[in-house]
C-alpha cells in the first residue's frame, strides 16, 4: 500500500517533467484547451485540467505561446494556443534531448 | 444565478485581481465545452450533472491555486537567514530576561506575592519582548521577501568558495585559549581571595610614593567565600575535563548551565545583603585623595554591585547560549567519527 502511494507520486513526477514538451508537441496547430486536453489523452497522456491550463499560461508568459480569443465553429469564445517560432526552437532541442535521455535510461534499465 | 456562475465567482474570489478575468473565461469556456460533451452522451443536461462535473472539476479554492502558485510570507530562499536571525534574537531576549529578572530580584522580597508578582511580571514582559522581536522580524523578512531580486541569491550562490569551509566554527569544540583564560583567571583570583586578601584594595603613585589603600573588604563579603570557592573549583574542574576531552558533551552543557545558574543565585543574595565593600572617607585621610574623599568612597563601594551586575548579565547571556546549543543540538553522523 506505502509503495503503491510511492510509486504513485514517482510517476506523477515523471508526468510532470515531461508535460512541457507534450503539450508544445501538439500545438504545431492551434487548438482551445478542452480540444487539447482530448487530444493528448487520446494518445495516452492523461492530464488534469487544473494541471494544463496553469501550464499553457506558464508557456505563453515564456514566449513558447501564442494565444488569442476567437469565435469560431460555435458561437462561443474560445482561447487558442499555438506554438511560437521560440517555442519551436525550444522544441526541437527538447527532443533531442528527450531521445538521449530516453536511450541513456533504456541503457540503465535493460 | 446558475450554477457554473456561482463556481467561477467563487473560484474568482481566490485569484488575482490582475489576472481574475481572463482565468475565470477561460474555465467558463472549458467547462461549457465539457458540459457540450455529456450533453451528446447523456441526454439533458440538469442541476444534477452540472454538479457532478463541477465536483469533478475541483474545488475553487484548489483550481485558483493551481493558477496562482504557492503563496509565502517568507520564502524558501530567505527561510534559513530568518530561522538563524530570530534564534538569536530570542535568546539575547532571553538573556536580557534573565539579568532583569536577577536585578529585579536583588531588589524584591524573596518570599510571599511580591515574589510572585516579580516574577510574573518578569514573565509577562518577557513574553511581550518576543512577541514584538518576533513580529518585526517576520515584517523585516516579509519585506526583504518581495524588495530583495533573485539574482542577488543566485549570485551569492555561485560566488562561494570552497575555502570558507574551514572558517565556519565547530559549536561542540572547545574554545582552548578562552578556557585556558577561564581557569588562570579563577585559578588567580582563588588564590587572591584566600590567600592574600590583602592585595585586594586600590594604589596610586604620589610624587614618587606608591600608595595602597587596604583591606576594604567587609567581613560579609568572607561569609560567601566558602560559596565562591565552591564554584569556582568546580568551574576550573570542568575547564580541566573540557581541555583534555577536547569537546563539548551534553551532560557538560547541563552541569554547566547548573554552575552558571548557582553563580547568578550567589551574585544576586550578594547583591542583595550588606555591604561587600567598605572604605570610609578616614581611611582617605592622610593621602592625596583627601579632598575627593567622597566620590571615592561612592565609586569604591559602588563597585561590587557593579562587578555583580555585569557578572548576573554575561552568566545569564551564557546560559541562553548553552541552553541554544543544546536546544539546538545535531544530529548524530551515520558515520564514525573520531573526535
Amino acid at each position: 500500500m506505502e509503495n503503491d502511494e510511492l510509486v504513485q507520486n514517482m510517476i506523477l513526477e515523471l508526468r510532470r517533467g515531461v508535460l512541457s514538451i507534450a503539450v508544445l508537441s501538439q500545438l504545431s496547430r492551434e487548438e482551445y484547451g478542452y480540444s487539447l486536453l482530448k487530444a493528448l489523452s487520446e494518445k495516452g497522456m492523461e492530464i488534469d485540467q487544473s494541471t494544463l491550463y496553469p501550464l499553457l499560461r506558464r508557456l505563453e508568459s515564456q514566449g513558447l505561446l501564442k494565444s488569442d480569443w476567437r469565435i469560431a465553429d460555435e458561437a462561443r469564445p474560445r482561447r487558442y494556443y499555438v506554438i511560437s517560432p521560440q517555442g519551436r526552437a525550444v522544441l526541437n532541442k527538447l527532443k533531442r534531448e528527450w531521445s538521449a535521455m530516453a536511450a541513456t535510461m533504456k541503457g540503465m534499465l535493460s | 444565478m446558475n450554477l457554473i456562475d456561482k463556481y467561477i465567482a467563487e473560484v474568482g474570489k481566490h485569484l488575482p485581481r490582475r489576472n481574475r478575468a481572463d482565468i475565470e473565461a477561460e474555465i467558463r469556456s472549458t467547462l461549457e465545452d465539457m458540459l457540450e460533451e455529456r450533453k451528446q452522451s447523456q441526454g439533458a443536461l440538469d442541476d444534477a450533472l452540472i454538479a457532478e462535473l463541477l465536483k469533478e472539476y475541483g474545488a475553487p479554492r484548489k483550481v485558483a491555486e493551481s493558477y496562482i502558485g504557492p503563496r509565502y510570507l517568507i520564502g524558501p530562499r530567505m527561510y534559513p537567514i530568518f530561522e538563524m536571525v530570530t534564534r538569536i534574537v530570542l535568546v539575547v531576549l532571553l538573556a536580557v530576561a534573565l539579568a532583569g529578572l536577577g536585578i529585579s530580584l536583588s531588589k524584591a522580597s524573596l518570599v510571599g506575592p511580591e515574589f510572585l508578582r516579580t516574577i510574573g511580571e518578569s514573565a509577562l514582559g518577557l513574553l511581550s519582548g518576543l512577541m514584538t522581536a518576533f513580529g518585526n522580524i517576520v515584517l523585516a523578512f516579509a519585506i526583504l521577501e518581495r524588495v530583495l531580486p533573485t539574482k542577488e541569491f543566485e549570485k551569492e550562490a555561485e560566488d562561494w568558495d570552497p575555502a570558507d569551509l574551514a572558517s565556519e566554527p565547530d559549536p561542540d569544540r572547545v574554545k582552548f585559549g578562552e578556557q585556558i583564560f577561564e581557569i588562570i583567571f579563577l585559578v588567580l583570583f582563588l588564590v587572591i581571595l584566600n590567600l592574600y586578601p590583602g592585595v585586594i584594595g586600590f594604589g596610586f603613585l604620589d610624587e614618587g610614593n606608591w600608595i595602597f589603600i587596604s583591606p576594604i573588604l567587609t567581613e560579609a563579603f568572607f561569609h560567601y567565600l566558602p560559596w565562591i570557592n565552591v564554584l569556582f573549583l568546580l568551574q576550573i574542574g570542568i575547564g580541566v575535563y573540557l581541555l583534555r576531552r577536547g569537546w563539548w558533551s551534553t551532560g557538560l552543557r547541563i552541569a554547566n548551565i547548573i554552575l552558571e545558574l548557582a553563580s547568578i543565585a550567589l551574585a544576586v543574595v550578594m547583591l542583595r545583603g550588606p555591604a561587600l565593600v567598605a572604605l570610609t572617607a578616614e581611611q582617605l585621610a592622610n593621602t592625596p585623595l583627601a579632598e575627593e574623599a567622597q566620590l571615592f568612597t561612592t565609586i569604591i563601594n559602588l563597585a561590587p554591585t557593579l562587578a555583580l551586575t555585569v557578572v548576573i548579565i554575561i552568566s545569564s547571556i551564557e546560559v541562553a547560549q548553552m541552553i541554544y546549543h543544546l536546544v539546538k543540538g545535531r544530529p548524530s553522523s551515520p558515520y564514525p567519527v573520531i573526535k
